[in-house]
């Protein structure tokens, strides 16, 4: 698997102790991860800790990463995802993922802040297709987990899923040929 | 496991999230270490749910950083001792002493394991040995039994005492043949009834002495026996086959005599 060079310097220079790698990995990656924990967790200062703890996980288990089976974000996504369940379950046993009625009720969204909005491409997507993605990236919920908090089939659930990364791709694409042609006519 | 099947259950987005099991997530590897297709398919997988995570991106406070720096800062002792770079750790003698003892270890158990591995191919080896030794033992004390037999008969023919007589059949049964061997010293009489062709099951041949015109029975005579002893039967005047019901006669059949010979 192709890993961003800059990753690849980081890591290295990580895996031979030197701390400031991570420092740098964070100013990369630390907002893409606080979005997703704070989203799972809606509370900022647990999400400060647990993104540290996340980053700590990074720093002591970077000899575990493989480039082979992913790319790094992907593997520090997952120890931030994990780091935040654990916790939550931990921390307090009503925030269970066996506790889906919040996600069934839209109107909860009304109580929280605004860490659940999504934004870019994503956020022009159909409602199902938005809500798909947010369950399982961004609240963490299996597969098994978000199809019944949608109250819908399993195969909907994957099909919204593998749908709204589709139309990411053609959204992102149709984006890419309008700035050509932006950049096209400005210059000419 | 099937591409497809990959495709539509959603596979690999879940093994991206990190939903699967250790032992799916092996089977994934494989399949995306052997199929470029579908390793192109997860990259962008990848690359996609990346770009969401950037696009919803919320910057966090500086103090996290600043506490990331002193937590880290905290626990340099900590990292140092187990990090890649045991060099940099005062106590060098004992952690080489340790690494010496653990590669002596180490080694003794490749070396126990080996031994132990050859010590059971040994086993094996021996049982197989052993196994064969008794198989030709016993196939040595048949031989030794037939070489007995054999030799028993062919001194019984071999003897000068021993009178061959050749029972040829008669016009019922031209083709049959059947060898008598008589010792009037020991009183017995061999047959040879190899060449009496082969009979109904329901019948049998049968041999009898003929005493002062009186039909004695000898005995009955498998059709293809190497050397059968019969009855020995003091003055016969001649050995005479006949064909009986199976199971023999208390008295022959004339129709059926099939060969005689004159003593």
């Amino acid at each position: 698997m192709a890993a961003d060079s800059k990753d690849t310097e980081y890591i290295n220079r990580l895996l031979n102790g030197d701390k400031n790698a991570l420092y740098l990995l964070y100013d990369k990656y630390s907002g893409a991860l606080y979005g997703v924990i704070l989203r799972m967790c809606r509370d900022e200062d647990f999400a400060q800790d647990l993104l540290q703890e996340s980053f700590i996980k990074i720093w002591q288990n970077i000899g575990n990463y493989d480039s082979e089976k992913g790319k790094f974000y992907t593997w520090a996504y997952r120890i931030a995802k994990n780091t935040t369940l654990n916790s939550l379950r931990r921390s307090s046993p009503l925030i269970q993922t066996d506790n889906l009625s919040v996600y069934e009720n839209k109107n909860v969204q009304l109580e929280i802040k605004d860490y659940s909005d999504l934004n870019g491409i994503l956020a022009q997507l159909e409602p199902q297709h938005q809500q798909a993605i947010n369950l399982v990236y961004f609240k963490g919920l299996t597969h098994q987990e978000a199809h019944k908090a949608m109250n819908v089939p399993l195969g909907s659930f994957k099909s919204y899923v593998r749908q709204a990364l589709l139309k990411l791709r053609e959204k992102r694409a149709e984006l890419s040929m309008l700035v050509l042609l932006i950049n096209v006519c400005g210059h000419g | 496991m099937d591409k497809k099947k990959i495709l539509e259950d959603g596979l690999l987005e879940q093994y991206l999230l990190g939903e699967l099991s250790h032992e799916q997530e092996i089977l994934i590897q494989k399949e995306l270490n052997q199929d470029d297709d579908l390793r192109n398919i997860f990259e962008e997988i990848e690359q996609e749910f990346e770009r969401i995570a950037f696009e919803n991106a919320i910057p966090p406070p500086e103090n996290a950083k600043k506490a990331l720096k002193s937590s880290v800062e905290s626990t340099k002792e900590n990292i140092q001792i187990r990090d890649i770079t045991p060099f940099k750790n005062r106590n060098i003698f004992k952690t080489d002493r340790f690494a010496v003892a653990a590669s002596l270890a180490f080694l003794f158990a490749l070396s126990s394991f080996w031994l132990y591995n050859r010590w059971q191919s040994s086993e094996e080896n021996l049982n197989s040995l052993q196994q064969q030794t008794i198989a030709l033992r016993e196939r040595l004390m048949i031989l030794e039994q037939n070489i007995e037999v054999t030799t028993q008969r062919y001194m019984t023919i071999n003897n000068r005492n021993v009178i061959p007589l050749l029972l040829k059949g008669n016009q019922t049964l031209p083709e049959s043949r059947a060898v008598a061997y008589v010792n009037h010293e020991t009183k017995s009489v061999l047959v040879n009834s190899q060449g009496l062709p082969p009979l109904e099951e329901d019948k049998t041949y049968q041999m009898w002495a003929d005493v002062d015109g009186v039909m004695i029975n000898m005995g009955i005579l498998p059709a293809d026996a190497d050397l059968i002893p019969v009855k020995y039967i003091d003055r016969a005047e001649s050995f005479n086959i006949t064909i009986e019901p199976a199971g023999g006669n208390d008295h022959p059949t004339v129709e059926n005599l099939i060969s005689n010979v004159l003593l």
